[in-house]
């Protein structure tokens, strides 16, 4: 009855998490002591090697719930809606981090916690967005709707974020033409490498914690459905007496 | 079956349905109206921080009573089970879509047609020479708003917590409707040359037509199977 | 075979309400089902109504698969549910129409007041059905029947809330449509009045569907 993939997670999921273990401590080793510091931040700069993987990752994990919901609609197998439950998870935790880092680093390089900034503004939509999918698979009580509507959630919202975007950016360009930008940092080698391990890494992390989710969003609906077909036996014996 | 026929009647059932109880149009007029009320206390001190942000104001009027309207269209549809029926006719679910959608659409423009004028006279306005453009904002920031609250209000009427459900889930995807109808408006009553905010009007209408297709296209999974 | 369903199974998350129904319901056919509270009748119904998806297994309405060909099974059926489908702030008339109308059916006033007057509303026609009672709004269901002819009838406890007249006028749909080689399957705790139309009743109990006919059954044969 157990899945074949759910049997393979089960044998690769261990290599995929050391893996990602070795990625994270050596790009932070790379990131946080062996590069040199930026000519214009000073050491500030080293948060970038945390909060830019941090957010391509989250973007990484929304794609993954698109994606997985167009699959889920279409083949309509519980197991891709399960990894979907899953991504929308990692997608809020990360997109969480990303704005917290993003707050650090902002505040002695811009000097403000908070700005209007289009890729903010994106990812706090999207930080309610994934949170919304999660209220609302929590709120649907019959249990055969609950992956059509959270895909349909998940679709409406990825189409939506590209729009919030560039309109995002439109509106910045009009109320505070570029006087803050990011861009200033060169993309030396120094920097290019530590960030490409750190993003490796933590890509790895995200499919590593998408297995084990995964694994147990189904194993623990399997178990449900055992305890559940059971019982409705005993309830319909106990009826009849 | 006659697509262009069951929308049409989608919309009679509503029209004539909302003639009868009055009950949408008066409890979102009731709503916006202390919305504005609020508003105009609020900001009674100082004229100017209101004339800088009317447009934002005006539109959060506007989204919060569109949203009270929205999450009637379809617990109309909950009384006596009617959704049932509607799901197991062989009736187009996509033309149901676009009678609610319409009739949402026009219960919200109503409202705003009528709450204008309250907007003019509380804060101030001069709109004599825009009104045309300032119609044509609200018209397509209002389709963009109904063309995916129609889909999450027959999403969130059959969920748990539906009344919380509705804005959590369509206000963070409306932002850019949001955006732009304030930026626009803000141009069209500023007097600005249209070509300064143009770009905005655009955006809605992209935004319209985006999703008015993929709402059109979702809604057979959230009333069918 | 008018009705034909093969291992329907059905659950609800982790409760399981039926499990691999199997049953064939032939045109001309009155078939009442029987069971107790939370037996799954109910549930049974609205897999054949297209309102919910069974689990696992197929059924097919006159050789319309359910689950891949549903517009044709809809037009097909019509189901009376527990809930009367109406909008409460249309009357009566403006109910049937609309509900005709989503079946691309457009009955003219004349047929409509027609079939008012056979359900015995006729004298309610412009009134609002907020202001009617359980057993005028069941009867406004029946009107919907007459007006649509469908080929398969599913009514769930049809005879709640009705008086004894409203039961003679539904018993004299069901025994009309049968005629007419239509299929009618009725869930009820009634069995008398539903022993007076059933050809053939069932029972569900623990999931399992047992058969057995009726006085009418002959009848049936012979015609």
């Amino acid at each position: 009855m157990m899945n074949r993939f759910i049997r393979r997670i089960q044998r690769f999921k261990g290599w995929i998490g050391a893996a990602a273990a070795l990625c994270i401590f050596y790009g932070l080793y790379l990131g946080l002591l062996d590069s040199p510091p930026d000519y214009y931040q000073g050491e500030v700069v080293r948060i970038m090697y945390v909060h830019v993987p941090l957010a391509h990752t989250a973007l990484l994990a929304y794609g993954t719930l698109f994606v997985g919901s167009l699959w889920y609609l279409w083949k309509r197998d519980v197991l891709v809606d399960n990894m979907c439950h899953a991504a929308a998870g990692i997608t809020a935790a990360f997109t969480i981090l990303a704005l917290i880092t993003g707050a650090i680093w902002a505040k002695p390089t811009w000097n403000t916690w908070w700005t209007w900034d289009p890729k903010l503004v994106s990812f706090a939509v999207l930080l309610l967005i994934a949170s919304g999918y999660l209220m609302l698979r929590t709120f649907v009580e019959d249990p055969d709707k609950e992956g059509r509507y959270a895909a349909v959630m998940a679709i409406v919202g990825g189409i939506d974020l590209p729009i919030i975007y560039f309109s995002a950016e439109w509106w910045r360009t009009l109320h505070q033409p570029l006087s803050i930008s990011m861009r200033g940092v060169s993309m030396s080698g120094d920097i290019l490498l530590p960030l490409a391990i750190m993003s490796l890494g933590l890509n790895l992390l995200f499919i590593y914690m998408l297995m084990i989710r995964t694994q147990m969003l189904y194993l623990t609906n399997l178990l449900e459905a055992k305890k559940g077909r059971l019982l409705s036996h005993a309830h319909l014996s106990h009826t009849s007496s | 079956m006659p697509f262009f026929r069951v929308i049409q009647w989608v919309v009679w059932k509503d029209l004539i349905s909302e003639l009868r109880s009055r009950e949408t149009l008066s409890s979102m007029l009731f709503f916006a109206l202390i919305v504005i009320l609020v508003f105009s206390f609020s900001f009674a001190m100082d004229q100017d921080a209101a004339q800088q942000l009317i447009a934002g104001i005006i539109w959060v009027s506007f989204v919060f009573t569109g949203i009270i309207g929205l999450g009637k269209s379809f617990s109309a549809e909950l009384q006596n089970d009617a959704i049932e029926y509607l799901q197991m006719s062989p009736a187009p679910k996509g033309a149901i879509y676009l009678g609610k959608m319409i009739g949402n659409l026009l219960f919200m423009l109503v409202v705003e047609i009528m709450l204008f004028p309250l907007f003019v006279l509380f804060f101030n306005l001069d709109i004599v020479e825009e009104i045309g453009l300032l119609l044509l904002i609200f018209f397509l920031a209002t389709l963009g708003l109904s063309a995916v609250g129609t889909l999450f209000s027959a999403l969130t009427v059959q969920i748990r917590a539906r009344e919380v459900m509705l804005p959590v889930l369509l206000l963070p995807l409306a932002v850019p409707v949001m955006i732009a109808a304030v930026e626009a408006t803000r141009g069209a009553l500023e007097g600005q040359p249209l070509v300064i905010y143009s770009q905005w009007i655009e955006l809605l209408t992209i935004f319209d037509i985006i999703f008015t297709v993929v709402s059109f296209w979702l809604f057979d999974l959230i009333l069918d199977s | 075979m008018a009705i034909q369903a093969f291992q329907l199974t059905k659950s609800f998350g982790n409760y399981l309400i039926f499990e691999d129904l199997s049953f064939e319901i032939p045109k001309g056919e009155c078939f009442a089902l029987f069971g107790s509270n939370g037996a799954g009748k109910t549930t049974l119904l609205r897999v054949l109504a297209t309102l919910v998806r069974p689990t696992s297994g197929r059924f097919s309405i006159l050789d319309h698969d359910g689950l891949t060909e549903k517009e044709p099974v809809r037009q097909a059926i019509m189901f009376l549910a527990h809930g009367s489908h109406l909008y409460d702030d249309l009357n009566a008339q403006e109910n049937l129409r609309f509900a005709m109308a989503m079946r691309g059916q457009h009955p003219s006033s004349k047929e409509l007041k027609l079939c008012l007057d056979q359900v015995n509303l006729g004298a309610f026609a412009e009134m609002k059905t907020r202001n009617f009672s359980a057993g005028m709004k069941r009867r406004l269901a029946l009107a919907k029947v007459i007006l649509a002819q469908p080929q398969v009838l599913l009514l769930d406890e049809p005879y709640n809330a009705l008086d004894e007249g409203g039961v003679e006028v539904t018993n004299h749909i069901i025994r009309d449509m049968t005629k007419r080689a239509g299929i009618v399957v009725m869930t009820t705790h009634d069995r008398e009045k539903a022993t007076q139309v059933a050809h053939r009743t069932g029972l569900l109990h623990q999931g399992i569907l047992t058969f057995s006919s009726t006085d009418n059954s002959t009848a049936h044969a012979i015609f």
